[in-house]
C-alpha cells in the first residue's frame, strides 16, 4: 500500500538514482534529476511565502519540466493546477479567476497576461533548477490536502475546477498498482496532455512503480508518418490512451505482438472502448492483455475495470466498463423499472471534495450524507456479479477522442459570435454508438454571400480563441431556420436524428 | 467524375463544407482536418481510387491542401 505519493517517488530516487524517469523524445531525465529539480523549486516556493495551500497554476506542455515543477508544488505544500499550452487565453484567464493562484509557474511562454499574479516564466524556472539543495519534507500536500485540481468543461461556459487530494489519488494509484498486473519499473506511454486527467492514469502508477514514462506529445501524433517512425523505438509495456488513438494506430498492419514483444498491457479510458476495437487488439496481442476502464474526473481517473477476455467478446457485443474497484461502492440511483436502467452514484475514497470555489455547483452532484458521493450524469445497468454496462448520460455530455464536452457549453460559444443569430452543437455517432464529430447547426444574423468554406473558416478562427480546441465543431451546417419542439425550443434530438440520418 | 471533382466531394462530404474555390487552403491549419477526419479521409480515398496508401507513409505535409490531395491521388492512381 502507497501511504504517501511524494514520499514513494523520492524513494525510487534514493533506491535507483540513475534510473530514467522521463523519456522526451530520446532526451531522457532521471529519479535523481526529478528529485534534485523538484528539490530546488520547493525551496524556491517556499521562500515565496504564499498563503498556506493556496494553489498554482502550472502552464505548459508535454516536457520533464512539468512533472519536476508538478511535484515541486505538492512537496512545498500547494496544489497544482496543470493548464495546456494549446488553451485558448479566454480559458487561462477564467481558471485565473476562478482559482485565485498567488503564483503561475510558466513552462512555455504565457500567451496572455496574468493580471494581479506572480509569474515564473521559463527561463527562471531553469535557474531555480539549478540551484540544487537538498528539501525537507516538512509541510508537503498530505491527506485531504489537494494535490491537484483539474478544470472541466462547465455548461454555462464557466470550467470548473475538480479537487483531487492526496487521500484521493492514494486510492486511484494503489488500484492500478496492484489490480492491473503491471510489470515492475514498467515503461508506460504518456500521450494525454496534463490538463487532461487521462495523464494521471500513466504519470503516478509508472512514477511509484520507478518505471520510465514514454512521451508521446501532439505534435508526433498530429503527423501520422513521424507518429509510425517514432513508435517502434518506446519499447513500450504499457499503453495508455483512449480508444480513439488506438484506432488510428490499428490502421497499420505492422503493429502486432511480433513487432512490438514488450507491449503487454492496454489501458483505455475517457470514451467508449468498442467490441471492434478490442478484438482486433486481442488478435493483434494474443498475450497482451486489454483493460476497460470507466471514470469521471471527479472521481479521480477510474473507478471501474475489466479485463476483455475472449470470453467477454464472446458474451457481449457492447462492452462492460467494468467492476468498481474494492474501495468504492457504485450504485445505480432511479431505476427504471422496465429496462433497469439507473444513475451511477460512486461513492469512496477516490471521490472528490467538489469543485474549486464553486459550493453551488458542487451541491448538485456532490453529497456528503454518510459517505462523499458523487452523482455521475451517467446511466447504466448492473448485473448480478457487479459489472456494470453503460448506457449513456442523463444530459447532454459527450466524449469526443476521449475529452468530455458539455454541448450546452458549445452551444453557448457558438451564440456568442457576431455573425450567428441561434446556433445548436450535435454529435454524430458511427455504429459503435461513439461520437466521431460534432455539427453546428447554424442560422446567420444576415445572409453572407461568402462561400460557406470562408464563414466556416472565420468563425473557426473565432471560436479559437475562446474555446478549446477539441469543443469547436467539425462542420458547419447553415439553415434559415432550425425546427422547433411544442414548447418552442430548438428541437435538439430531430437535429441528432437528422445529423446521423445517413448511417 | 474527375480526381479533382471526386476529391471536392469527398472533402465536402467528410467536413460538411465546400472547398472548390479553396483549393490550396491549408486543411490542417485551417482547422478543417482533424486527426480523426484524416483517418477518414484516408480510408475514402482508398476506398474510392483504390490507391494504396499506409498509414505509416503518411506526411501530412504532402497532403495539406485540396490541390495537393488531387496531385498525389493522381499520382497514386
Amino acid at each position: 500500500m502507497t501511504v504517501d505519493i511524494i514520499k514513494a517517488i523520492d524513494a525510487v530516487a534514493t533506491k535507483t538514482p540513475n534510473a530514467v524517469a522521463y523519456n522526451y523524445l530520446g532526451q531522457t531525465n532521471t529519479y535523481a534529476e526529478l528529485k534534485q529539480d523538484s528539490d530546488a523549486l520547493a525551496n524556491y516556493i517556499d521562500g515565496l511565502n504564499l498563503a498556506t495551500g493556496s494553489p498554482i497554476m502550472v502552464y505548459g506542455d508535454q516536457t520533464f519540466a512539468m512533472i519536476a515543477t508538478f511535484l515541486a508544488c505538492v512537496k512545498s505544500g500547494h496544489a497544482y493546477i496543470p493548464v495546456d499550452q494549446h488553451s485558448p487565453n479566454e480559458r487561462l484567464l477564467m481558471i485565473q479567476e476562478i482559482a485565485q493562484p498567488q503564483l503561475v509557474i510558466a513552462v512555455k511562454t504565457l500567451p496572455v497576461e496574468l493580471p494581479e499574479t506572480d509569474i515564473l516564466d521559463a527561463a527562471q524556472l531553469q535557474t531555480v533548477f539549478q540551484q540544487a539543495s537538498p528539501y525537507q519534507l516538512t509541510h508537503a500536500v498530505k491527506n485531504d490536502d489537494n494535490f491537484y485540481i483539474i478544470f472541466t468543461s462547465g455548461t454555462t461556459g464557466q470550467p470548473k475546477g475538480v479537487q483531487i487530494s492526496h487521500q484521493n489519488l492514494i486510492s486511484f494509484v494503489d488500484w492500478m498498482v496492484t489490480d492491473f498486473d503491471l510489470p515492475q519499473r514498467p515503461i508506460s506511454l504518456a500521450q494525454a496532455p496534463y490538463s487532461f486527467d487521462l495523464s494521471v492514469m500513466d504519470l503516478y502508477p509508472t512514477l511509484v512503480m520507478g518505471g520510465e514514462l514514454q512521451v508521446l506529445p501532439k505534435k508526433v501524433t498530429d503527423n501520422f508518418k513521424t507518429l509510425f517512425a517514432t513508435l517502434p523505438s518506446l519499447a513500450l509495456n504499457v499503453w495508455v490512451s483512449t480508444p480513439s488513438l488506438i484506432d488510428i494506430i490499428l490502421l497499420e498492419p505492422s503493429f502486432k505482438q511480433d513487432k512490438y514483444p514488450e507491449l503487454t498491457h492496454f489501458i483505455f479510458c475517457g470514451e467508449e472502448l468498442t467490441h471492434q476495437t478490442a478484438a482486433e487488439l486481442n488478435r493483434r496481442f494474443p498475450a497482451a492483455q486489454v483493460f476497460n476502464t470507466y471514470g469521471p474526473t471527479e472521481a479521480t481517473v477510474a473507478v471501474t475495470a475489466v479485463k476483455i477476455t475472449p470470453a467477454i467478446l464472446n458474451d457481449y457485443q457492447r462492452l462492460p466498463i467494468g467492476y468498481a474497484k474494492a474501495d468504492t461502492t457504485i450504485q445505480l440511483d432511479q431505476v427504471n423499472a422496465e429496462n433497469q436502467v439507473g444513475e451511477l452514484i460512486i461513492s469512496g475514497p477516490s471521490v472528490s471534495r467538489g469543485y474549486l470555489n464553486s459550493p453551488e455547483k458542487t451541491a448538485q452532484v456532490f453529497s456528503t450524507a454518510s459517505q462523499r458521493a458523487y452523482r455521475s450524469g451517467d446511466l447504466a445497468t448492473i448485473d448480478a456479479t457487479g459489472l456494470i454496462f453503460y448506457k449513456g448520460r442523463t444530459d447532454f455530455q459527450i466524449k469526443l477522442n476521449g475529452y468530455r464536452i458539455e454541448l450546452e457549453e458549445v452551444n453557448h460559444y457558438l451564440n456568442q459570435q457576431d455573425l450567428i443569430k441561434q446556433a445548436v452543437a450535435v454529435p454524430k455517432y458511427n455504429r459503435q454508438h461513439k461520437v466521431t464529430a460534432l455539427l453546428a447547426y447554424v442560422v446567420l444574423k444576415t445572409s453572407d454571400d461568402r462561400p460557406a468554406f470562408e464563414v466556416t473558416k472565420q468563425l473557426k478562427q473565432q471560436l479559437q480563441q475562446e474555446m478549446m480546441a477539441y469543443m469547436i465543431p467539425q462542420r458547419f451546417v447553415y439553415r434559415s431556420a432550425l425546427p422547433l419542439t411544442v414548447n418552442g425550443k430548438v428541437d435538439i434530438k430531430a437535429l441528432i436524428k437528422e445529423a446521423n440520418a445517413n448511417d | 467524375m474527375n480526381t479533382q471533382q471526386a476529391v471536392i466531394e469527398l472533402l465536402e462530404d467528410l467536413t460538411g463544407t465546400d472547398i472548390s474555390n479553396n483549393l490550396d487552403e491549408n486543411l490542417f491549419t485551417s482547422g478543417v482536418l482533424d486527426s480523426m477526419a484524416t483517418v477518414e479521409l484516408l480510408l475514402e480515398l482508398q476506398a474510392k481510387f483504390g490507391i494504396d496508401v499506409p498509414v505509416s507513409e503518411f506526411d501530412r505535409s504532402e497532403w495539406e491542401t485540396p490541390n495537393k490531395i488531387i496531385a498525389k491521388v493522381e499520382s497514386l492512381a
